[in-house]
């Protein structure tokens, strides 16, 4: 069974379907900011952080290009490696609209990748809350600045 | 846009080093790069053109530990300084937490800082961001160079940092500084986490 990670909890069976379908061997469900909500395949948080800034930066500048030059944006980028594709696109869900990256090897192929994206999209329409989440408690304590003030020291070698 | 992730206790949250072209921000990060061990930092990604300035951003994902039983993670973004990389400026600063606004201390570039600060501004208002309620913090670079070069802290103060942001003096090629200015961010972004919860949603905060 695939690994999933996600942020909300109704993003996993639909990403968790893809993953296996389309044979990724990574994929990252993202904000346009740049902020994580789901990933399958990377073994550091600090990874999954550089790729959905980077997928971010993609997303926003083939947005940009396909405006200029074609009155439109871009909305997906398909990119062919040695060994492994990338496929990023937009994935418009009632919560948002979101980017989507996914990385495959020689298992898959695009049209697969394509053909499981669209169901993944579909997925992700139908398992989306209606409801905007709340804020819930505050989630750091009120004094927080003892463990800020150590862990800034043991970055910098100053514990 | 902080990301608090309750399932797994986990936050993250987004710093923008913002400033003239060649104020230093790329510095700080290249800094705090080498200063982070290997375990707690991801692989600097800088987009630069041939002569290393920065053509889209520097990023830099550094894990900052558990702080109120939260493991929390920072991304640090710079921006492209020069006055025409405009629209790469507002796609960065989009889902900011935080602003560090680094200004370059010479005389000669006062205006440019200015002009900067006020770009800053405007770009947040554009997002439909109040910028007085964006946690900032400003810090004045370059402050070793020679006395007959640069402007004293208290003079680029009063010309630049009119919202009375938390301000420090920095050396960010030598290090000076440079933690002070990583210290104060965090703690301001993270304050304004504690007070308004998680500032949007139970488990993604703050998505539009």
């Amino acid at each position: 069974m695939s690994h999933v990670t996600v942020v909300e909890s109704w993003i996993e069976a639909p990403l968790r379907q893809f993953v296996s379908d389309a044979g990724a061997e990574l994929a990252l469900l993202l904000h346009p900011s740049g902020q994580v909500l789901a990933q399958h395949g990377f073994a550091r948080a600090v990874d999954v952080m550089t790729a959905c800034a980077l997928a971010a930066g993609i997303h926003a500048s083939a947005g940009e290009l396909g405006r200029q030059l074609d009155g439109k944006p871009f909305r997906g980028l398909h990119h062919v490696g040695r060994t492994r594709q990338i496929f990023l696109a937009e994935a418009v869900s009632p919560r948002g609209t979101y980017i989507f990256l996914t990385v495959f090897g020689s298992e898959s192929s695009l049209g697969l990748v394509r053909l499981y994206f669209d169901e993944l999209v579909a997925g992700l329409v139908a398992a989306a809350p209606a409801d905007t989440p709340q804020p819930v408690a505050p989630a750091l304590a009120e004094h927080f600045e003892r463990d800020l003030n150590r862990n800034l020291a043991a970055l910098f070698g100053r514990a | 846009m902080s990301l608090v992730n309750y399932a797994t206790r986990e936050i993250t949250c987004k710093i923008v080093y913002y400033g003239p072209g060649r104020s230093g921000k790329t510095t700080n990060l290249h800094y705090i790069y080498g200063q982070v061990p290997e375990d707690r930092k991801g692989k600097m990604v800088s987009l630069a053109t041939q002569t290393d300035r920065t053509l889209f951003f520097d990023f830099l994902p550094l894990d900052l530990g558990t702080i109120s039983g939260f493991t929390t993670k920072f991304q640090l973004y710079t921006v492209p300084g020069q006055v025409y990389y405009q629209t790469t400026r507002k796609l960065v600063l989009q889902g900011a937490d935080g602003v560090v606004f680094v200004a370059d201390s010479q005389a000669r570039q006062l205006d440019e800082n200015i002009e900067s600060f006020q770009d800053l501004h405007a770009n947040l208002s554009e997002q439909g961001i109040d910028p007085r309620g964006m946690p900032l913090v400003v810090q004045y670079n370059k402050q070793d160079l020679p006395a007959e070069l640069i402007l004293p802290v208290p003079e680029l103060s009063d010309a630049i940092n009119f919202r009375d942001a938390p301000e420090f003096s920095a050396d960010a090629l030598h290090g000076p500084g440079v933690f002070e200015t990583l210290r104060g961010i965090s703690e301001l972004v993270l304050r304004r986490l504690s007070a308004s919860g998680s500032a949007g949603g139970a488990a993604t905060a703050g998505h539009k």
